[in-house]
């Protein structure tokens, strides 16, 4: 029965979600309006460029690359460095820590139900909005459960580096400097602000070195390819699984040892 | 009640500044992440722009060095709206709390009372990096420098510094009438990454909305031709300072209609 408690804080998560409809709502229009400014901007862009096909990427590249990847960050964007890093300095973190649950899975679990949310507010509407722009330049085929893989394991990656930034936060007690260095680091080095193609060459192979590529790069890189051979689909997927295990074990044990650390005042 | 002086209003200022730095300043680590974090941002920005220009050369017939005066110019006009409105961020806090009403009972001006409590400093970082990046566009596209150049774009500055203040004022406003205005302010700020663009990418719908109803463009774009396009400088740059104060003071008003209708929340 370990599962159902887990579930149970998806659906709370899903329920406390439907709640702000409004701000639900703001979230979707102002996705689509944020989505015509780069389609605008990047169509400019290419239309300067001369040349249709910019480091291997055409204009639909680009742009279901980087909508998309505007898209994953909505629906994997967990706040985590804010709520822990507001929870250690108010001394709330107490609470989760004494409840009969890991504080990690707690956290990670108590978001799940905005997953589903966004995951269909935001994440699929522009999917298919993307599909119907570029006229199905999206190739629909096996990708789409490469792909599907590897999200799953992009959102794990992107929560083991949330939670080992937020585990800072008992150091410093800062939240917005370190959340704002981490989400700057995390877009640039993902890919998500600037496809890595276009990245200049050292640059582009550090990049391929550091976990931030697992989180947009890797999926959408995925979801681009048609016909893709089967040994860059295991390369692309081993690396990302070697992310996986690397940032859970590092997160794990520098929360194991920070734990100690921790000051409450008053309580 | 008398009307309270200009004079009155910059001693109060000077005082209640001298307070928030104090209080800053006892959290020393917080407030040197921040620094960094700022800077960071900055730098990424900058890469970004950089990478851009790697591989597309010109935008709509702007060359780098354009665009980067452009970016500068943003950077600066951008920096008022960091240091001295950044309250608006906690705004819908103190009103969802009831702690706004606070405000309420101070014999000076609701919104100066509000927006002076808090300075950033750290966005006087990003005021350094906007103006060396525009020192060095200036110097390499080899504009003359004289005082009523200098002249004319502190007041181009100025004004158009008014605009993003406005926007801001206005998304944070609307947390008097819906609970969570996070996302309102969080689409205004995220269009703020649009302003160092030429509005003239955009189609003709969104560059109507972005001269006239969300006036982005008046940020950087429309300031800079009289600097830089001095022959074929559009009426709309010369109405840009009209344009800021304009949008400056319906913000303001529309900001106080929401302050004077709070109720509070009855503790």
């Amino acid at each position: 029965m370990k599962l159902k408690k887990y579930l149970s804080l998806t659906r709370a998560g899903i329920i406390e979600q439907l709640q702000f409809r409004m701000s639900m709502l703001v979230i979707v229009l102002g996705n689509l309006l944020y989505l015509t400014v780069v389609y605008f901007l990047w169509k400019a862009i290419y239309a300067s460029s001369g040349t249709d096909v910019v480091n291997g990427m055409t204009f639909s590249d680009t742009l279901i690359y980087l909508v998309l990847a505007t898209a994953l960050f909505n629906f994997m964007e967990m706040y985590t460095v804010w709520q822990m890093g507001r929870s250690i300095q108010s001394g709330a973190i107490i609470l989760d820590l004494i409840k009969p649950m890991n504080p990690r899975s707690y956290l990670f679990w108590t978001y799940s139900g905005n997953f589903v949310v966004n995951f269909f507010s935001t994440f699929l509407p522009t999917f298919i909005v993307v599909c119907i722009v570029t006229h199905g330049a999206v190739p629909l085929g096996t990708n789409l459960a490469y792909f599907v893989v590897s999200v799953v394991m992009a959102i794990m990656i992107n929560y083991n580096i949330d939670f080992f930034v937020g585990t800072i936060c008992i150091y410093t007690e800062s939240i917005w400097g370190i959340n704002i260095m981490k989400q700057v680091i995390v877009l640039l080095l993902s890919g998500a602000t600037i496809p890595i193609a276009f990245f200049p060459e050292p640059f582009k192979s550090i990049t391929m070195y550091l976990p931030f590529q697992s989180i947009y790069n890797a999926p959408l890189t995925l979801l681009l390819n048609g016909s893709p051979e089967m040994s860059d689909v295991g390369r692309i997927l081993v690396t990302q699984f070697a992310w996986c295990v690397v940032t859970l074990v590092i997160s794990r044990l520098f929360w194991k040892v920070s734990l100690k650390r921790i000051t409450v005042n008053g309580g | 009640m008398k009307r309270k002086g200009l004079g009155f209003y910059l001693r109060i200022y000077v005082k209640i500044l001298a307070q928030d730095i104090k209080s800053k300043m006892s959290y020393r680590a917080d407030f040197f992440i921040s620094t960094i974090g700022m800077i960071c941002t900055n730098i990424a920005g900058f890469i970004t722009f950089w990478i851009l220009f790697r591989n597309f050369p010109s935008i709509s017939g702007w060359n780098y060095y354009e665009m980067l005066f452009l970016y500068g110019f943003s950077l600066i006009s951008l920096t008022p709206v960091q240091c001295l409105f950044d309250n608006n961020w906690s705004l819908r806090s103190y009103v969802y709390s009831g702690d706004f009403i606070k405000y309420c009972f101070r014999p000076i001006n609701l919104f100066f009372y509000f927006q002076s409590e808090v300075f950033d400093i750290k966005g006087l970082g990003q005021l350094a990096f906007g103006i060396g990046t525009l020192v060095f566009a200036w110097v390499k596209i080899g504009l003359a420098f004289t005082p009523l150049m200098l002249l004319k774009l502190i007041v181009f500055l100025i004004t158009a510094s008014l605009i993003m203040i406005a926007l801001q004022n206005a998304a944070s406003a609307t947390c008097f009438w819906i609970q969570n205005s996070f996302y309102i302010l969080d689409l205004a700020y995220r269009f703020r990454d649009f302003a160092k663009y030429p509005v003239t990418i955009f189609s003709p719908v969104f560059k109507f909305i972005f001269t006239f109803i969300v006036p982005i463009a008046f940020i950087a774009y429309y300031p800079s031709l009289v600097i830089l396009r001095p022959d074929t400088v559009p009426v709309l740059s010369w109405l840009s300072p009209v344009i800021g104060v304009v949008f400056f003071w319906l913000s303001y008003k529309f900001w106080m209609y929401g302050a004077l209708k709070y109720n509070g929340t009855g503790s």
